[in-house]
């Protein structure tokens, strides 16, 4: 049962990831790999609220999102002016320098050795330190992000960020700072990349940055390029396949040794043959046409 | 010492240089962005150990089947993956998420073959040159001449008839077309040799540090660097811009720490891309003309 709960928690943590990253890959068509270091920032932040000052979790969470939200600003105003591959390269230079702070900045972040001891989140004397407790705050904070991504996709600001998506230049033409667009749809998903980070370390309650690496950021959009991505379903249907891939590998008795190779090599199968067949995955909208 | 230090960035330099060469080569050319050049540096680099080490193949042999097997990887991820991705979709971007398959499956497979842990194929330390107050190992002395040999070599083929085409085809793939050129082997014939010069960078380093299934990850970032730097619509900025990421590295290890490096990398990648997006050797164009 334990065993169950474990992976509805991971659910819960990824399907805020991926509807994060659906935000700014899904719906406004930027191709991102550096959203690991945003889930990083947001674990690194509370854990450091947490550990440091005794803050509670549910202090140390907003506070984190507010970090994350203000470093995105650090990679979207001078990289959302770029188009395409430049924009990725940028994302993914953001993330190595991020990876480097957090592996080699030791008196700051522990570097390599990670921290442990992150205390259990407790809210008004309520600790969740059991699974059950656990999966209904991970299930609950995803089942918010979701219903949050879902009411502003949906409205105006949505549909000028698939607007952009389709057709940037059209957008500028009509009158949109679509830069302003891309910016506030960028520290959105920056924003709840760090909800994530912050349950998963309030979680596993020991983090390191061998959780938040490049590999960890084109996990993300392997997700949601094989789930799809553009709408609401796509990155859960992708979420649940992908966690659950593992889980499956498990009952076939591979041994532990090869299994996160043959994982992997799984996933990238997949994604190539998503992107060849079927571009716009198992049940998204958008797939880079 | 500064003179020490400048020599070996350029050393470091060279082979970056030749790898970025290999991956401006394929991205001024064909547009794809390509990931996969890091697997296929990844997989000369095993080729050479599995040849050269386990099989006892003599070393310059193991060399010629690890660049055979880096051209024959590079022209599978065209045929394999990006040509019916181009065939379906227009978007860049799709290329690349193909890429980063291709670039996992790979190391993925590497890994799960021969283990993730370092493989050696020289034991102890390298005998070494002297010049003047310069002292250089045989593999930094190799690796330099093995650029000067590609940048001669480049620069000889931009003169024939085929490296004329090759700078038509990457202005206009449709105008070579119409001339009655097929591109499909144009493009195969552009990643088969922007793969060999991952391939002849991977060997040098292979066979002087070593590897595991990661170098060709900081390989491809090294390389995407430096071209970026250099300037992506010139073919020399790769090498220009290798050289510098080399010198600059091996002055940040002086000053500051090795551990340092890859970020001080990346934040000459985001100023470059901010301040001067067409690189060193670039000039600034018009939106309608870029590409």
């Amino acid at each position: 049962m334990n065993y169950l709960f474990h992976i509805l928690v991971m659910i819960g943590i990824y399907v805020i990831l991926t509807q994060s990253l659906n935000l700014v890959m899904g719906y406004t068509g930027l191709l991102s790999v550096c959203h690991a270091a945003f889930y990083g920032i947001g674990a690194y932040a509370s854990t450091l609220l947490m550990t440091g000052w005794g803050v509670n979790f549910f202090v140390a969470l907003p506070v984190a999102v507010i970090v994350s939200v203000l470093l995105s600003f650090v990679v979207s105003i001078p990289s959302l002016r770029l188009k395409g591959d430049y924009f990725v390269l940028a994302t993914l230079g953001f993330q190595a320098i991020i990876f480097g702070i957090m592996y080699n900045w030791v008196s700051f972040t522990r570097g390599p050795y990670g921290i442990p001891g992150i205390p259990i989140p407790t809210l008004f004397g309520f600790a969740f330190d059991s699974p059950a407790s656990y999966t209904l705050l991970s299930l609950g904070l995803a089942a918010l992000v979701v219903t949050f991504i879902y009411l502003i996709t949906s409205s105006q600001f949505g549909r000028v960020l698939r607007a952009i998506r389709e057709d940037e230049i059209a957008t500028q033409a009509l009158g949109r700072n679509t830069v302003l667009f891309k910016t506030t749809a960028f520290a959105l998903g920056a924003g709840i990349a760090a909800i994530a980070g912050s349950l998963y370390a309030g979680y596993v309650r020991y983090i390191d940055p061998t959780s938040f690496t490049v590999a960890e950021s084109l996990f993300l959009v392997t997700i949601l390029a094989i789930g799809g991505s553009g709408n609401i379903q796509g990155p859960v249907v992708g979420t649940i396949i992908l966690v659950l891939l593992p889980e499956v590998l498990r009952f076939l008795r591979i041994p532990d040794t090869i299994a996160p190779n043959i994982r992997m090599m799984l996933y990238a199968l997949a994604l190539i043959l998503v992107v060849i067949y079927r571009p716009r995955g198992i049940a998204g909208e958008y797939g880079f046409e | 010492m500064l003179l020490q230090l400048l020599a070996n960035g350029l050393c470091a330099g060279a082979l970056y240089a030749i790898v970025a060469l290999g991956f401006g080569l394929i991205y001024r050319t064909t547009g794809v962005f390509h990931f996969a050049h890091g697997a296929v540096y990844t997989v000369a680099a095993y080729l050479l150990y599995l040849f050269g080490a386990t099989m006892g193949v003599p070393t310059i042999g193991a060399v010629v089947i690890a660049l055979i097997g880096a051209a024959v990887a590079g022209v599978l991820s065209e045929v394999v993956v990006y040509r019916p991705i181009a065939r379906r979709i227009s978007s860049p971007l799709a290329t690349l998420i193909g890429s980063f398959g291709i670039y996992l499956f790979t190391v993925n497979a590497i890994a799960l073959i021969f283990g993730n842990e370092t493989k050696v194929l020289r034991p102890g330390v390298d005998i070494t040159f002297s010049f003047g107050p310069i002292v250089l190992t045989r593999f930094q002395l190799l690796a330099f001449l093995a650029f000067v040999a590609v940048f001669v070599g480049f620069l000889l083929f931009k003169r024939t008839q085929l490296g004329r085409l090759l700078l038509a085809f990457a202005d206009n793939p449709m105008l070579v077309e119409v001339l009655g050129w097929n591109t499909s082997t144009i493009r195969i014939g552009v990643f088969a040799a922007g793969s060999i010069l991952a391939g002849i960078a991977a060997s040098l380093s292979a066979l002087d540090v070593g590897m595991d299934p990661y170098v060709g990850m900081s390989a491809l970032l090294m390389s995407a660097v430096a071209v970026i730097v250099g300037g992506v619509k010139v073919f020399e900025g790769a090498i220009v811009g290798g050289i510098l990421l080399g010198i600059v590295q091996s002055l940040v290890v002086w000053r500051l720490s090795a551990r340092w490096m890859d970020v001080f990398t990346f934040i000459i990648l985001v100023l470059f891309l901010l301040l001067r997006p067409e690189g060193l050797l670039g000039k600034a164009v018009r939106l309608e003309e870029a590409r």
